[in-house]
C-alpha cells in the first residue's frame, strides 16, 4: 500500500504540470483579446494595446508561462485580468462553495444509488428492477437543465418550498443553507443515481447468482441477513469506481446547475474565465480541480483495496 | 449548440410556456394594483435586485457593463441626469448655460452636497472627475465620447460652485455629455484611485457596504443625501445572476423584486400572466445592418436601397425586437431624440421597387454575405428569410463575439471591415454620438465606409446649431441624406422594459438605457 500510495503522490506535481501547459496554450490559441473585454468594444485601440502591454500579454508564451509557474510556485495567484480581484481568494471562495455542493449531493447520492441498485439486483428481472431500471435511465438521460427547471418551478416557483437560488444569505444557520442547497442537490442526484445503480445492480446480480450466496440459503440462513453479511458489500465495491467517477463531476462538471441555481462554484468561474481569456484565474481553477479530481481518484482506489481483499492481496504478492 | 446556448434557447418560449401550463402566475393576479396604488411613499423596506455578474471590475472610469453601471449609478451622481424620456433633470449641477455659439459652456453647482463620507463636492472635485476622463492615458470609453469635442486642459473652475467646458468646437448637445448619457461622467472624490467596490463613496441615494465579485452587492441609504426625504427605502440588495433564466425565475419565486436587466422576450410572456409587472419604454439601441458602399455590389445605392425596401419593418419589430421600440427608417435620428424628423416618409417593404432598383442596378439576383455575432443569430436569419422571398439570397457568416470584434480595428476586424455585418449598438444619449463616429467621413466606427461631404456638413450644423429650429433643421438633413444613400439599413430601434413585482414595490421604471434610479422606489 505504501508503494502504490508513494507513486500516485509521486504523479501528482507531473499531471498538474501536464494540465497548466495544456491549459496555458489552449488559451494562447483561444480568439479573443483580455484588453477588450475588460475596456468594452468602444475603448480606443491604443488603450488596449496598453492595457495588454502592461499585463505583459504581448511577451512570448513561453516566458508568459515561466513568469505565471514563478509565482504560482511561490504562492501568488496573481490578480484577475477582469475582476481585478486576488485569484487566490477567488478561487478558494468557489471551490468551498463547490465542495459544499458536491459533498451534499453525494451524502444524497450514496444511499439513494446503492439502495436502487440493491433492490433491483436482489429483485432482478422482476417488475421493481424495470421500474428502477428504467427509471434511473430516464433520469440519466434526461439534462439537468430540465430537471432543474421542473424542480424550480414546482418546489419553489409553484409551492414555495425552497428558495429559487442556492445561495444563502450572509446570517443563514447550517439548515437554511442546506434548505437553498437541496434543490440542486436533488437535480444531481436524480443525474447520476441511474449511472451508480446500474454498476450495483450489476455486481449484485453477480453476487447473488454466486456459489457462497446459494450455499448461505441451502444452510438456511435468512434472506435479509444472506443481502446484509454477502450480498451488499461485495456488490458495492465495483461500484466505488462509479461514484469516484461521479464525484469528480459534481466537484468541477456542475456549470449547469450553478448557472440555473445562481450558485458561485468553480464551474461557472472556469467558464468564464476561459471565456474570457482570465489566465491567472484558469490556470489557478484549473490546478485547483485537477488537484481535486487526483485526490477523489486517489481516495476511491484506496477505497476499493481496502474493500476488496483480492486486490490487497494482488498487490502485496 | 452547447447547453447554456440551449438553456438559453428554450428560456423566452419553453420556459413562459411551463410557468404558464403550471398555473404560475395565478396567485399573482392583481399584482399591477400595487404599482398603481397611490398615497404617499412609505420609508423603508430593502428592494432585491437581480443582475448579471459584471465581467470586469466596477469601476467607474472604464465601467461599460449594465450591471456596473447601475450599482453605481447607485452610489455616485452626475452633473445631470438622462430621464426616460431623455430629458434632462439637473442633478449635482442646478443650471447650465453656453456662450460663444455653443463653445463655452458653464454649469452652477448645487450647494450644500456632500459624499457620503462628508465631504464636499466642489468645482475643483467636479474638475478633478473630468480630467480623469479626459487624460489620454485614461481607459475610459469617455474618452471616445468626448472625441472632438472637449479635450485634457479644457476644464477650468472660475468659482468654488461653477464649472467652465471651453471646447474644441461648438457642441449644442453638450449637457448630454456630462450627463448619465454619458454612462462614465459620475463625480468622483479627487483622490478616486480605481478603489471603487472596497471604498464606494459618492454623492448618490445609497452606500455601498459591501460587494463579492461572485454573488452580489448591498447598499444602504445615504444618511448624507442631499435630497431631503431620500431615498426612501433603507437598501438595495443586488444579487448576480449569471443565466437569465434564473434570474427570471428569481423574481417569479420572490427571492428578488426587480430585475436591474431585463430582457423583453423573456419578461413578456410571464407579465402577460400578471405574475410580474413590467414597465417598458422606447430607446436609442439599434442594430444597425451595414452596407460596404465602397465594396461592389453595395457601392450602387440602388442595392442598398433594395435591401431596404425588401424588409419588413413591423414583422421584424415584432418578432426581434419583442414589440418594445420604434420603426427604424435607414437613418440615425430615433424618435425619441428631440430634434428626430417627422415628416420624412416611412420605408416599407415594396417589392415591386426592389425588382426594380436591382434591375437598374444590374444586380438581379442579388447574393452577399452577412457577418454577425451569435447574440443577433436570429435577426440575421429573419434578414435571410424575408430577402429570400425578394429573390435576395444572403449567406450567413456567425462569428463568435470575440472573433467579430477582434483582429485590427484599423485594418480588418469584422464588424468594421466585412461587406455586409450586424452590428448591435447601445443606446445614445445625443445624435451625435452616432452619427460622428458611423457615418460621417472617417467616422472611428464607419463600417460602411460612407464619405459624403453634404451630410459631414449637416452634422457640424447640428452641433453648432444655437437654436431648436436650427438643430431640427440640421437633423432633417442629416436623416434625409441617410435615408436616400442607405449605407445602414435600420428597421427598428430597440425599447427597454423592466420586470418588477408591483406589488411589493412601486416607482421602479424601464430606462432607454437601462439606467437605474431607485430614489423615488418605496414599498407598496
Amino acid at each position: 500500500m505504501r508503494t502504490f500510495l508513494l507513486r500516485r503522490l509521486a504523479a501528482v506535481p507531473l499531471t498538474l504540470a501536464g494540465v497548466s501547459i495544456l491549459v496555458f496554450l489552449a488559451t494562447d490559441v483561444l480568439p479573443g483579446d483580455v484588453g477588450r473585454t475588460v475596456l468594452g468594444r468602444e475603448a480606443s485601440a491604443e488603450a488596449v494595446a496598453l492595457y495588454n502591454r502592461r499585463l505583459g500579454l504581448d511577451d512570448p508564451v513561453w516566458l508568459r508561462y515561466g513568469r505565471w509557474l514563478g509565482h504560482f510556485l511561490t504562492g501568488d495567484w496573481g490578480t484577475s485580468y477582469t475582476l481585478r480581484e486576488p485569484v487566490a481568494a477567488l478561487v478558494r471562495d468557489r471551490l468551498v462553495a463547490s465542495l459544499t455542493l458536491a459533498l451534499f449531493a453525494f451524502v444524497l447520492l450514496v444511499p439513494v444509488a446503492l439502495g436502487a441498485g440493491l433492490v433491483a439486483g436482489a429483485r432482478h428481472d422482476t417488475w421493481l428492477d424495470r421500474v428502477i431500471s428504467a427509471t434511473g435511465l430516464a433520469l440519466g438521460a434526461t439534462p439537468e437543465f430540465v430537471t432543474g427547471v421542473v424542480l424550480l418551478v414546482v418546489f419553489s416557483v409553484r409551492l414555495r418550498w425552497f428558495p429559487v437560488s442556492a445561495q444563502a444569505g450572509p446570517g443563514d444557520g447550517p439548515l437554511a443553507v442546506l434548505g437553498h442547497l437541496f434543490l440542486p442537490a436533488l437535480s444531481l442526484v436524480l443525474l447520476c443515481t441511474g449511472y451508480v445503480a446500474r454498476h450495483v445492480r450489476a455486481s449484485t446480480i453477480a453476487v447473488v447468482d454466486g456459489g457462497y450466496v446459494r450455499a448461505a440459503r441451502l444452510r438456511g440462513m435468512p434472506p435479509a441477513r444472506v443481502l446484509s453479511r454477502h450480498v451488499l458489500r461485495n456488490a458495492t465495491v465495483p461500484a466505488t469506481s462509479a461514484l469516484g467517477v461521479q464525484l469528480q463531476f459534481l466537484l468541477g462538471g456542475l456549470v449547469v446547475v450553478e448557472l440555473l441555481f445562481n450558485y458561485p462554484g468553480l464551474g461557472a468561474l472556469l467558464l468564464q474565465s476561459a471565456v474570457d481569456r482570465d489566465v491567472p484565474t484558469l490556470q489557478a481553477a484549473a490546478m485547483v480541480l485537477g488537484l481535486a479530481y487526483l485526490t477523489v481518484t486517489l481516495l476511491a482506489d484506496i477505497a476499493y483495496r481496502l474493500l476488496d481483499p483480492r486486490v490487497r492481496l494482488a498487490v502485496t504478492a | 449548440m452547447d447547453r447554456r446556448q440551449l438553456l438559453s434557447g428554450i428560456g423566452a418560449s419553453g420556459l413562459a410556456a411551463l410557468l404558464s401550463a403550471c398555473g404560475v402566475g395565478e396567485e399573482a393576479e392583481g399584482g399591477t394594483e400595487g404599482s398603481a396604488s397611490g398615497g404617499p411613499p412609505k420609508r423603508g423596506g430593502t428592494l432585491r435586485a437581480g443582475s448579471p455578474p459584471p465581467p470586469t471590475a466596477v469601476d467607474p472610469v472604464t465601467m461599460y457593463d449594465g450591471t456596473a453601471i447601475a450599482i453605481v449609478q447607485l452610489v455616485a451622481e452626475y452633473l445631470i441626469w438622462l430621464d426616460k424620456d431623455f430629458k434632462l433633470v439637473p442633478r449635482l449641477a442646478e443650471s447650465w448655460q453656453s456662450a460663444d455659439g455653443g463653445k463655452r459652456w458653464t454649469f452652477k453647482l448645487r450647494p450644500g452636497v456632500t459624499f457620503s463620507d462628508g465631504t464636499p463636492v466642489d468645482a475643483e472635485t467636479v474638475k478633478a472627475s473630468f480630467d480623469r476622463l479626459l487624460d489620454p492615458g485614461s481607459k475610459s470609453a469617455a474618452l471616445s465620447a468626448f472625441a472632438t469635442v472637449l479635450k485634457a486642459g479644457g476644464v477650468s473652475t472660475p468659482a468654488p460652485d461653477v464649472v467652465e467646458f471651453a471646447l474644441e468646437r461648438p457642441f449644442s448637445d453638450f449637457p448630454y455629455l456630462v450627463s448619465a448619457g454619458n454612462y462614465n461622467a459620475v463625480i468622483l472624490k479627487r483622490d478616486y484611485a480605481g478603489d471603487f467596490t472596497k471604498a464606494g463613496i459618492g454623492t448618490g441615494p445609497f452606500v455601498l457596504k459591501s460587494y463579492n465579485a461572485s454573488t452580489g452587492a448591498a447598499l444602504v441609504r445615504n444618511e448624507r443625501y442631499w435630497d431631503p426625504g431620500r431615498p426612501y427605502l433603507d437598501g438595495v440588495e443586488i444579487k448576480f445572476y449569471a443565466d437569465d433564466q434564473a434570474d427570471l425565475l428569481a423574481l417569479q419565486g420572490g427571492d428578488i423584486d426587480v430585475q436591474l436587466l431585463s430582457r423583453a422576450a423573456l419578461a413578456q410572456p410571464l407579465a402577460a400572466t400578471g405574475a410580474i409587472d413590467l414597465d417598458t419604454v422606447n430607446g436609442t439601441g439599434v442594430t444597425v445592418l451595414t452596407l460596404r458602399t465602397d465594396l461592389a455590389p453595395f457601392d450602387r445605392k440602388e442595392v442598398r436601397q433594395a435591401i431596404a425596401y425588401a424588409l419588413g419593418r413591423p414583422a421584424i419589430l415584432q418578432s426581434i425586437g419583442s414589440g418594445v421600440g420604434d420603426l427604424g427608417n435607414d437613418h440615425l435620428l430615433a424618435p425619441l431624440f428631440p430634434a428626430a424628423p417627422t415628416d420624412l416618409p416611412q420605408r416599407a417593404l415594396d417589392k415591386a421597387k426592389v425588382a426594380e432598383l436591382l434591375k437598374a442596378a444590374d444586380a438581379t439576383g442579388l447574393r452577399f454575405t452577412l457577418t454577425f455575432e451569435a447574440p443577433d443569430k436570429d435577426y440575421a436569419v429573419t434578414i435571410q428569410n424575408q430577402l429570400k422571398q425578394a429573390g435576395i439570397t444572403v449567406e450567413l457568416d456567425q462569428r463568435s463575439s470575440k472573433d467579430f470584434y477582434g483582429g485590427d480595428q484599423t485594418k480588418d476586424t469584422p464588424w468594421l471591415f466585412t461587406p455586409a455585418n450586424l452590428v448591435a449598438w447601445a443606446g445614445r444619449a445625443v445624435p451625435s454620438q452616432l452619427i460622428i463616429p458611423m457615418v460621417k467621413s472617417g467616422g472611428t466606427w464607419n463600417g460602411s465606409k460612407y464619405a459624403n461631404p453634404a451630410l459631414d456638413a449637416a452634422a457640424d450644423a447640428y452641433d453648432t446649431a444655437t437654436t431648436d429650429a436650427a438643430r431640427k433643421a440640421a437633423a432633417a438633413t442629416v436623416a434625409k441624406i441617410l435615408h436616400e444613400d442607405v449605407p445602414l439599413v435600420i428597421t427598428y430601434w430597440s425599447g427597454a422594459v423592466r420586470a418588477y413585482q408591483g406589488k411589493k414595490f412601486r416607482g421602479v421604471q424601464a430606462h432607454p438605457a437601462q439606467y437605474v434610479d431607485f430614489g423615488s422606489v418605496s414599498k407598496v
